[in-house]
């Protein structure tokens, strides 16, 4: 990946961003337009009213000996320019250009023709205004301006009327544009809480026929990748069937050998040199088994729903086969019972877990002891359950005898300490639950392991 | 007996010669999956010790073209893999039986008399321990004295020397029992067990009682 540093980004963000911003010019560009559009509009509404002052003070000029004057009373004047929004002031200049009446400060007009009128604009003691000129046939300019108080407001009117619907327009864009992009991309969130809620080792591919054309090459890709691990996980089983095979002919042929030799005459010491190195064989064997036991239930696939029924008692009938000759040789009463139990699970897996807590029973029950596999329902949940009378397990080591390779203080025996880790891998995987207790009446062991019956 | 040992390991199938040796069978020894094959299309062995994992063909594949040639001959397989599918894939090309690597030379042995017994000819007479069969007479003879069976004795005792070493569940001598004359149930089986261990245990063989489950015969035969 080549993003490091920068800040992670969202698509929903980037698409608001460039949205508002597209939609804020727009809005600028249509306010100017209609700025405009109302100002003009606003000019015509109202420079009539302005220019016709104008002309009624023009019509009232009266040139006589004395000179030229506005024959007009002050009152008739007054209502004239008056306006309840804004100032209007006057000027009346003779055809030389000499002020007669009005506000003596206001520049002169452009120039104009006899008859001509005009309207402009102009900035008269720090104030903008609107004025309209006329240049009667006599030669005199009449000027009438006001402030732009009432134009002003129609403008902002006009501005408002326009800009509030497409501010809420803006708005409720944006909003749809927010709420179809959380729509747009719910698969990609469904598609997460299905990763969120696998196990690691479920490497199933993600159906890409429920997901959008958009993201389906995200999801091709991403089930390409699946696919690879899944594979590497495959080579890794394969790896581990062959491994077994490697370790166990050798100690096979070791094994026979040591036997065929213990069956010859031999001075004691060296019968018990060999004794020993036939137990030490058979532990390497075990170990061995466990080992690949161990590697097995965490490399096979876990698709959420274990495989397949299995039927326990079944389970525990071939465990009476395995064991049973052992069991005999150790002077142990290896008994069963059996009632009918099944539950969804792997039929490698389950009889290994049976053969751990077998094997870990007869290890720790002295000669003359008993040992009972049992299966059945109990409150709606299939059990699998070995007891036996040896030593027992204190309450405090009940939780430490499934890590890997723990043993029991004070414990003799050749265990490996990985029979009761395998157990527990092997409930893990099963979704059930393993515990350890002793026989009813108390002493022993008794280790039960239960599963969702099926 | 004539015997052919598959095995590509040098020390495991030195071991397995020896034993079969020692026991008094001709054995040949083959390496790998094709010099078995060439061997096997050639002779007539009476019993084939054959491993699943060889370095060329493996053995499943050599069983298979062994069936193929319709050759009734017994076949233990011995697997290294602890896979249950192995096990039943090997039953199902046709092999007599199968032992999981490691294994104990007296477990071997075990498996090796049982499949030979299997095939014997009826009229051959069985010997075990103080207890002498005969197949073809139905007659039992315990430290030369003649005991008297019931059909259902006799043929509880030849479930037993058929698989010495197997635990039998009481579904299982049910099942096998049932042709004899109407079905068994777990009751009546204990009761004609218990009788015929009152008959033939003097002759120092044992039927075990696996609590809960069925018997498993310890005949110290060979």
């Amino acid at each position: 990946m080549d993003d490091r540093g920068s800040p992670p980004t969202s698509i929903r963000r980037r698409l608001l961003v460039f949205l508002s911003g597209a939609l804020l010019l727009m809005i600028l560009g249509a306010s100017s337009v209609t700025y405009l559009v109302a100002l003009r509009a606003a000019n015509d509404a109202y420079d009539r009213s302005l220019l016709d002052p104008a002309l009624d003070i023009a019509d009232n000029i009266r040139v006589d000996a004395t000179g030229a004057r506005v024959d007009l009373p002050q009152k008739a004047l007054e209502v004239l320019v008056y306006d309840h929004l804004d100032t209007v002031i006057f000027q009346v200049r003779s055809d030389r250009n000499q002020i007669i009446d009005g506000d003596a400060q206001l520049p002169a007009p452009p120039a104009m023709a006899p008859g001509e009128h005009r309207f402009f604009d102009r900035i008269h003691r720090g104030e903008r205004l609107r004025l309209a000129a006329y240049r009667a046939d006599n030669g005199y300019v009449v000027q009438v301006g006001e402030t732009l108080n009432k134009r002003d407001r129609l403008v902002r009117e006009i501005l408002l009327a326009e800009l509030v619907p497409m501010f809420l327009i803006a708005a409720v864009t944006i909003g749809l544009a927010w709420w179809g992009v959380a729509r747009g991309l719910r698969p990609l969130a469904q598609m997460r809480n299905e990763l969120l809620g696998r196990s690691p080792r479920d490497l199933r591919p993600i159906p890409e026929t429920a997901s959008p054309i958009e993201i389906s090459p995200v999801v091709g890709a991403f089930n390409s990748l699946l696919q690879q691990l899944h594979e590497s996980s495959t080579m890794q089983q394969r790896f581990l069937a062959n491994a077994a095979h490697q370790l166990r002919t050798p100690l096979a042929g070791l094994q026979m050998h040591l036997e065929l030799m213990l069956r010859q005459e031999l001075s004691a010491d060296v019968r018990s040199e060999v004794a020993r190195m036939h137990g030490a064989t058979i532990r390497a064997s075990r170990l061995a088994t466990q080992l690949l036991a161990l590697a097995k239930a965490e490399s096979v696939p876990d698709h959420g729903k274990p495989l397949q029924i299995v039927d326990l008692v079944a389970v525990a009938g071939n465990a009476a086969r395995d064991w049973s000759a052992l069991a005999i040789e150790r002077k142990i009463d290896l008994g069963f019972a059996l009632a009918p139990a099944r539950t969804w699970g792997d039929p490698l897996l389950l009889p290994e877990l049976l053969d751990n807590l077998i094997d870990n029973a007869l290890r720790y029950t002295a000669a003359g002891g008993t040992v009972t596999v049992g299966t059945g329902i109990r409150d709606g949940m299939s059990y699998l359950c070995v007891e036996d009378t040896g030593p027992g397990i204190a309450a405090e080591e009940r939780e430490k005898v499934f890590e890997r390779f723990y043993r029991v203080p004070g414990t003799e025996g050749d265990s490996s300490g990985l029979g009761l880790a395998i157990v527990k891998e092997i409930v893990d995987r099963h979704g059930g639950a393993v515990s350890v207790g002793t026989r009813d009446g108390g002493g022993g062991t008794r280790i039960c392991a239960s599963f969702p019956s099926a | 007996m004539r015997m052919l040992v598959v095995e590509d390991d040098r020390l495991l199938a030195d071991g397995l010669v020896t034993v079969l040796s020692r026991a008094g069978h001709a054995v040949d020894h083959a390496a790998t999956g094709k010099y078995a094959d060439s061997l096997l299309a050639r002779t007539a062995y009476d019993l084939l010790v054959l491993d699943v994992g060889l370095p060329d063909i493996d053995g499943f594949e050599v069983l298979r073209r062994l069936r193929l040639r319709r050759s009734p001959m017994c076949v233990l397989v011995l697997t290294a893999r602890d896979a249950v599918d192995d096990r039943v894939h090997g039953l199902d090309l046709g092999a007599d039986d199968y032992l999981t690597k490691p294994f104990s030379v007296t477990e071997f042995e075990a498996r090796i008399r049982a499949l030979l017994r299997r095939n014997l000819p009826l009229e051959m007479t069985l010997s075990i321990a103080g207890l002498s069969i005969d197949q073809s007479a139905k007659r039992v003879r315990v430290h030369d004295k003649p005991v008297d069976l019931t059909p259902r004795e006799w043929a509880l005792l030849e479930l037993f020397v058929t698989r010495p070493g197997r635990v039998l569940s009481k579904e299982q001598i049910a099942e096998s029992l049932f042709n004899v004359d109407g079905e068994l149930s777990p009751n009546a089986i204990e009761v004609h067990v218990s009788r015929l261990r009152a008959k033939i245990e003097p002759a120092g063989v044992r039927i075990r009682t696996v609590r809960g489950f069925g018997y498993l015969w310890e005949g110290t035969d060979g």
